[in-house]
């Protein structure tokens, strides 16, 4: 049979040989899953001891039980939090981050919309990268619709809206320039067909691929904007909400519940959850993937 | 399951027809190895019932079974500062259940050869131990629930794939092949091809095997738990179990197309009825949790059938 389907995270990642981890970074794992529904599986809880480690370096702090204090006190936990989450994000970005996830998207996904919508008379699909940055997964998004072009979506139009708060991010997202790490996942197949050589050491999307995405700021705490963001199928906020607190993160979840169609589904970073934030989508799992799913109206499970 | 053309399901029922002639008297099946049953006894016993030196002795009878249990206790998974030297050993510093169930898995292992089987022998273990761990790490968070039966039901839910393996290759290596290309669960491709599924001839040796009344039920009905006449929640447990352990690459080894809301299964409100306490599992912590496990699963299935036997 062929080789057993890939985890994400599931490869072997060796935390560094002979040093035993502080039992401390377990319980600092479990509030930031608490806080920020972000998970540190355990082979990769190095990058947290690291990302900790950074900041106690700043800070000027010794052990990890102050450190650990630091997080806990009521002063200065919200912000030390906001500062740690930062350090265990920076350089999760790059093309095709999370197979399992696209092939959620392509191998059941479409399929589903597609047959769900055949009788509508305008054939279009909506796919909002919510909080795009620097716009890896809108690129990646659009060369995988067109890769559907010819088959499933033949006679479709598919929409990607890509929005962010920084215009600095914005602006290379819309450039579509990117070196060796941006590109680091990405086959030589999609490196061809969808872009053009800059220089040596970089490559830009085609204007085919460009075309499908419309790149805008917008801060998703932005009420009465986030109202106008309409008739979403698919909806990915990958790594996003963990910078919001409790309340504006729970008012940007019910904002994409209303932003999905019935039958639309969110998704977020490979080890974020929603948990508790919003008791009407329904959690289902791919292969190697979850989404929030808002159930379509004939599936009577509203 | 899925409705098909009545012309075919009447060339498909003589298939079926010879197949359960055949399960029934399933010569070539393995036979259970003599320590089995007896360990089962011990399991159900009552802890102050069970004699230690009666066990290590039994364990002992079975070269090959306590040098596999010795090696699967000092492995890594079990985080013994030490490993243990002897079966005396491994008990005391493991626990009686726990190595119970490494027992279990070490006979399961043992009754079924490593070749010319349809399906990668490692890949199906994997399923198994994967399934059995988070069968016991579900009922760890249900009150009343029997984590070792769990665990049990959960490495033994599967045995019908390889009898289907061993006693119809020809036919199952079609069925394999039709789950592949379809990219469709496994017990579907089996009525699709062969007019049954593991589910009927894991019954069928269950049954010539004498396993307990819950065990049966949860191998004959895990794909449809509603159809089974007791042991629902166990059953319930196993199917979700399973289910989770299929989509976070603990399954088959190829890509099933399907979606799946575990708390929307039939399987999810039969056991919310016994276990109020489901309400309160949340789902995606305990899929990251599998997700760290499944390292240490293909490890233990290294440490039990050989390294060369796993794909990771």
């Amino acid at each position: 049979m062929t080789a057993a389907i890939q985890v994400t995270g599931a490869k072997a990642a060796p935390v560094k040989a002979g040093l035993p981890i502080d039992p401390i970074f377990k319980q600092i794992r479990d509030l930031v899953y608490k806080v920020s529904g972000i998970f540190q599986l355990e082979e990769k809880l190095y990058l947290l001891v690291d990302g900790c480690g950074r900041r106690m370096n700043q800070l000027g702090i010794r052990t990890p039980r102050e450190y650990w204090e630091l997080l806990t006190a009521h002063a200065s936990r919200d912000a030390e939090l906001r500062h740690l989450l930062n350090e265990l994000t920076i350089g999760e970005t790059c093309m095709f981050r999370s197979q399992p996830q696209l092939d959620a998207l392509r191998k059941v996904i479409l399929p589903e919309l597609v047959a769900e919508k055949t009788k509508q008379v305008v054939k279009r699909l909506r796919i909002w990268s919510a909080g795009c940055s620097t716009g890896e997964e809108s690129y990646t998004l659009a060369m995988n619709m067109l890769e559907e072009s010819e088959r499933l979506l033949k006679g479709w139009t598919v929409e990607i809206l890509a929005t962010d708060l920084n215009d600095r991010s914005l602006e290379t997202a819309k450039a579509g320039t990117y070196g060796d790490y941006a590109l680091r996942s990405t086959s030589e197949y999609f490196k061809r067909k969808y872009f053009l050589t800059v220089d040596d050491k970089k490559l830009q999307a085609r204007p085919e691929v460009k075309k499908l995405i419309t790149f805008s700021r917008l801060n998703l705490q932005d009420d009465s904007k986030m109202l106008f963001m309409k008739g979403m199928d698919v909806i990915f906020c990958c790594n996003v909400l963990i910078y919001f607190d409790g309340t504006s993160k729970s008012k940007v979840v019910n904002h994409f519940f209303s932003n999905l169609n019935f039958g639309g589904y969110l998704f977020l970073g490979i080890s974020e959850s929603l948990m508790k934030l919003n008791d009407q989508f329904h959690l289902v799992h791919f292969p190697g993937a979850i989404s929030y799913w808002k159930p379509s109206l004939k599936s009577g499970k509203l | 399951m899925e409705t098909v053309s009545q012309e075919w399901q009447a060339m498909t029922r003589s298939v079926a027809d010879k197949i359960r002639k055949s399960v029934g008297q399933i010569e070539n099946m393995p036979a259970i190895p003599a320590v089995f049953l007896p360990l089962m006894r011990l399991l159900n016993a009552p802890p102050e019932r069970v004699h230690l030196h009666e066990v290590i002795e039994m364990i002992s009878c079975d070269n090959t079974i306590a040098a596999q249990c010795l090696r699967v206790a000092g492995s890594p998974l079990y985080g013994l500062a030490k490993p243990p030297e002897s079966i005396k050993g491994a008990v005391i510093s493991l626990g009686l259940r726990r190595v119970e169930t490494i027992l279990l898995t070490c006979c399961l292992g043992q009754v079924f050869p490593t070749e010319g089987w349809q399906v990668d022998p490692a890949v199906f273990w994997c399923h198994s131990l994967g399934c059995a761990m988070v069968c016991r790490h579900f009922s760890e968070k249900l009150s009343g629930a029997d984590r070792e039966k769990a665990y049990m039901a959960g490495l033994m839910h599967d045995i019908g794939i390889m009898v289907n393996g061993m006693a119809f290759p020809k036919e199952f290596a079609e069925t394999i092949k039709h789950a592949i290309h379809e990219q469709i669960p496994l017990a579907e491709a089996e009525l699709a091809t062969m007019g049954l599924t593991h589910c009927e001839t894991g019954r069928a040796l269950a049954e010539k095997w004498h396993l307990s009344d819950d065990i049966v039920q949860v191998i004959a009905h895990h794909h449809a738990v509603e159809r089974s006449e007791k042991a629902h929640p166990l059953v319930a447990l196993v199917h979700l179990s399973d289910l989770l352990c299929r989509m976070r690459g603990l399954g088959y080894g190829y890509y099933e197309r399907q979606k799946v809301d575990l708390a929307d299964d039939p399987a999810w409100s039969i056991l919310l009825r016994e276990h109020s306490d489901l309400e309160g599992v949340d789902l995606v912590r305990f899929t990251f949790e599998l997700d760290e496990a499944v390292g240490s699963i293909f490890e233990m299935v290294s440490t039990i059938f050989g390294s060369a036997a796993v794909r990771t």
